[in-house]
């Protein structure tokens, strides 16, 4: 073997005791590295200022109770203590979950479907208008959307329901009752994400291998069987990557909801993040507040981990 | 502070060296955090804070482009102040639940201003947290000059400005719940504007005729929330949703300014809200009633919320009836309703004729710097003038008696429009609206409860609910 002194000294030789080799930097090399440094610099105060002080200032502030106005007091776990009991808090994560479970299989179920149906179309120019289209609700601000959709779905005067009239169907109570609130926040959270899950779909399926589709068609395996054996399998990265962020996302309702039913009716679409808004700005409870706010973030954390340990039974990676 | 800047130089001329240290990397990250701490706790340029300069930070409900239109009340007092500026920024919501949301995040942030728009709805959490200034002294001090001011706006609006004997507020205009008209589906269903002291039967029965002469129209619709909701039928009902009461004091306002005015009498330092009462007899009767509306046809379901979709449903002749107070007049008339295509009438008589009303005004905030000069600018505001401005466009009712004239509500209308002032007037038990210290946890829970009701049709569970509801957020401020 042939080694090549490097400048400085014998190749990988640290003597002991002696002095650490300075490496030679040229004025490009040392231009480059401010450039480096600089960059990493904004973006660590960036992530400092606004990620990691809030997460250490809420925590903390969970130990604390705090108005505004007054200056905070320290209560230890009692924040968590009363959490324990309070049904309300328990209701909204109830009520969170069983939003962020249906949104999250319809958006992939309904995506999936999509992303297939665009892929057997031929002509790019189609499945460039389908992307688009799909993948434009994403860009409006939930709120607006949200807007626009009690409009629709108005008991009374909404489009919804007139054309439901129109085929002879009794008008439904959409917002008015708890299960016609849910399926409503739940339809208009899937329609507007399901760009996002669409798009992840359409790059899946259109990177799978072409050797591998040819030799399963040249066996005489049917669309279906190829489907479920052979596609289905292959873009379960992809399934779970949707599942997990979707989860994370979905748990943390609330433009929907704020704006549509304001919670109701009753507190039947009061979520969490719904309740942790109501609780630290309106009733003016920052600690408490704070306090259902760690519990969200350990509950997703725990959520995300269980995700993760299934997925070792059902993803394939190759 | 200049020295600050200097040693965040040099750190970051470590940062930038190519012999960058972990040490050296940690102190200028360190200084970093510490000038942006600094910066974000530095007051902000023009402000009033410990500067010294003369500008009044006013802080108001509604859009910056509203609050910019708005601004031009403070240019007669600009030009007498030389020197003085007044700067405007409007905080938008949907109600005044999110607007005070918006004003307490302001004041968590360290920029609290020096004169805030509040209603009713926040008047007694402003001052109970000693975040407003009592304009007691002031008003003692400069009776004279506002002598011509009280004797023209209601003693129940200037009550209703007050906390524990202090005054907060001088109202510039307020709202009472009366009844609003569509001509339109009045007269395609062969009724007329009711008389002034028509009763709850009355509704009904007018109600059920609309239905049957305007098939298109819903003959009642109304919105969740505290003012002007299924909360008017609670009032004529004889119930509330807390006990009535009122603190003592205010004798040095009512002996100096009101003395032998008719509805002074029996005038206090303001409503004490009481042990809740959302679970009794009077309210259970009253939210059924209205249940009962709305399963005989008679009422659309409500929405939660501001009620401009219940503005923008009656303006299109969606709907008959509906409860509003002066600012509906501007708001159906910028929705494109000509003056006689709708018209007002008292709230109907159940058990008794019982208004409830809100009214708006600013105050001083405890720690703005410049009290003294907010006073003259509050004392500015309820100037004709300046009133003329802050109800432009029948935006709202003005404080003022005087101002509420034909000739204002000519281009707009109702025709009826006297009904406004009269609310006050004529039936002197009108009352504000229930707003304690825990207003917003109030609101909040009356709307979860009323759609509660809405859905399950069970209105008593869902009023024992809110009694809970009510007792808990009481409890929660000592109230």
């Amino acid at each position: 073997m042939t080694t090549v002194p490097a400048r400085g000294g014998l190749p990988g030789a640290r003597r002991a005791g002696g002095p650490r080799p300075r490496p030679h930097h040229t004025p490009a090399m040392r231009q480059e590295s401010r450039f480096g440094w600089m960059m990493f610099a904004l973006s660590g105060l960036a992530i400092l200022v606004f990620t990691a002080l809030p997460i250490v200032f809420t925590l903390l502030l969970s130990f604390f109770t705090w108005d505004v106005i007054t200056p905070p007091q320290f209560v230890g776990f009692q924040n968590f203590q009363k959490l324990a009991s309070d049904t309300a808090v328990i209701h909204s994560f109830g009520v969170t979950g069983l939003l962020a479970v249906l949104i999250v299989i319809l958006q992939i179920v309904i995506g999936l479907t999509m992303a297939l149906l665009v892929q057997q179309r031929k002509s790019t120019w189609a499945r460039s208008i389908f992307r688009t289209a799909f993948f434009l609700p994403l860009l409006v601000s939930a709120a607006s959307i949200s807007i626009v959709f009690s409009y629709l779905f108005d008991t009374n005067f909404g489009v919804v329901n007139y054309y439901l009239q129109l085929i002879g169907i009794a008008p439904v109570d959409w917002m008015n009752s708890p299960a016609g609130a849910t399926a409503t926040i739940v339809i208009v959270a899937v329609w507007q994400k399901l760009g996002f899950v669409f798009i992840l779909f359409v790059a899946a399926l259109g990177s799978l291998p072409q050797d591998v589709l040819e030799a399963v068609s040249l066996d005489g395996s049917g669309p279906i069987r190829t489907f479920f054996s052979i596609k289905l399998p292959l873009i379960s990265p992809t399934i779970f990557f949707a599942a997990v962020i979707g989860m994370i996302d979905a748990m943390q309702i609330f433009d929907q909801p704020y704006v549509m039913t304001k919670g109701g009716p009753g507190d039947s679409t009061t979520t969490t993040v719904m309740l942790i808004y109501r609780t630290a700005f309106q009733n003016i409870d920052f600690g408490y507040g704070s306090a259902i706010s760690v519990v969200l973030f350990l509950l997703l954390l725990l959520l995300t981990w269980m995700q993760f340990t299934v997925s070792r039974k059902w993803v394939f990676y190759s | 502070m200049i020295l600050t800047i200097t040693t965040n130089e040099v750190h970051m001329s470590s940062l930038l060296s190519t012999t960058t240290s972990r040490r050296n990397l940690l102190l200028g990250g360190a200084s970093l955090l510490g000038a942006a701490g600094l910066a974000a706790c530095a007051p902000a340029s023009g402000g009033s804070g410990g500067s010294g300069s003369k500008t009044l930070n006013v802080l108001f409900f509604g859009t910056q482009q509203k609050a910019d239109e708005t601004a031009k009340v403070a240019e007669p007092f600009i030009k007498a102040n030389p020197g003085v500026t007044v700067k405007f920024t409007g905080i938008n919501g949907t109600d005044w639940n999110d607007f005070f949301t918006k004003v307490l995040t302001q004041i968590a942030g360290g920029n609290p201003p020096d004169i805030v728009s509040v209603a009713t709805e926040g008047v007694q959490l402003f001052a109970q947290k000693k975040l407003a200034h009592p304009l007691d002294e002031y008003v003692k001090r400069d009776k004279d000059q506002l002598a011509s001011y009280f004797k023209d706006v209601h003693p129940s609006l200037v009550e209703a400005m007050m906390y524990k004997g202090n005054l907060y507020e001088l109202p510039t205009d307020f709202n009472a719940g009366n009844m609003y008209f569509n001509t339109k589906v009045l007269k395609s269903s062969g009724l007329e504007l009711p008389k002034p002291d028509w009763t709850m039967d009355e509704f009904k029965t007018l109600a059920t005729a609309m239905k049957k002469g305007s098939p298109d129209a819903v003959p009642f619709d109304w919105v969740v929330r505290l003012w002007g909701s299924w909360t008017s039928f609670m009032y004529a009902n004889g119930g509330n949703l807390l006990t009535e009461g009122k603190y003592s004091g205010g004798d040095w306002l009512w002996n100096d300014m009101y003395k032998g005015v008719t509805g002074a009498e029996g005038r206090g330092g303001g409503w004490q809200w009481g042990a809740p009462t959302a679970n009794s007899d009077a309210v259970v009767e009253s939210l059924d009633f209205v249940h009962e509306l709305i399963a005989g046809g008679l009422s659309a379901k409500p929405d939660v919320g501001g009620g401009s979709t219940l503005q923008g449903l009656f303006s299109n002749d969606k709907i008959g009836m509906s409860i509003g107070g002066g600012f509906w007049a501007g708001g159906l008339h910028n929705a494109g309703m000509k003056p006689d295509a709708f018209d007002v009438q008292f709230f109907p008589k159940w058990k008794v004729q019982r208004h409830l009303f809100g009214t708006g005004g600013y105050g001083i905030f405890e720690s703005s710097k410049n009290k003294d000069l907010a006073w003259e600018f509050l004392k500015s505001l309820v100037e004709p003038k300046s009133i003329e401005v802050l109800t432009a466009g029948n935006s709202t009712t003005p404080a003022r008696r005087s101002m509420v004239t034909e000739e204002r509500y000519a281009p707009t209308g109702p025709k009826n429009w006297k009904v406004f002032y009269d609310t006050l007037d004529k039936l002197p038990n009108s009352a504000p609206i229930p707003a304690p210290p825990y207003y917003n946890a109030m609101a909040t829970a009356l709307n979860q409860r009323t759609t509660e009701a809405m859905s399950s049709g069970n209105v008593k569970q869902a009023l024992d609910g809110l009694q809970k509801d009510l007792e808990t957020a009481a409890a929660s401020t000592g109230s």
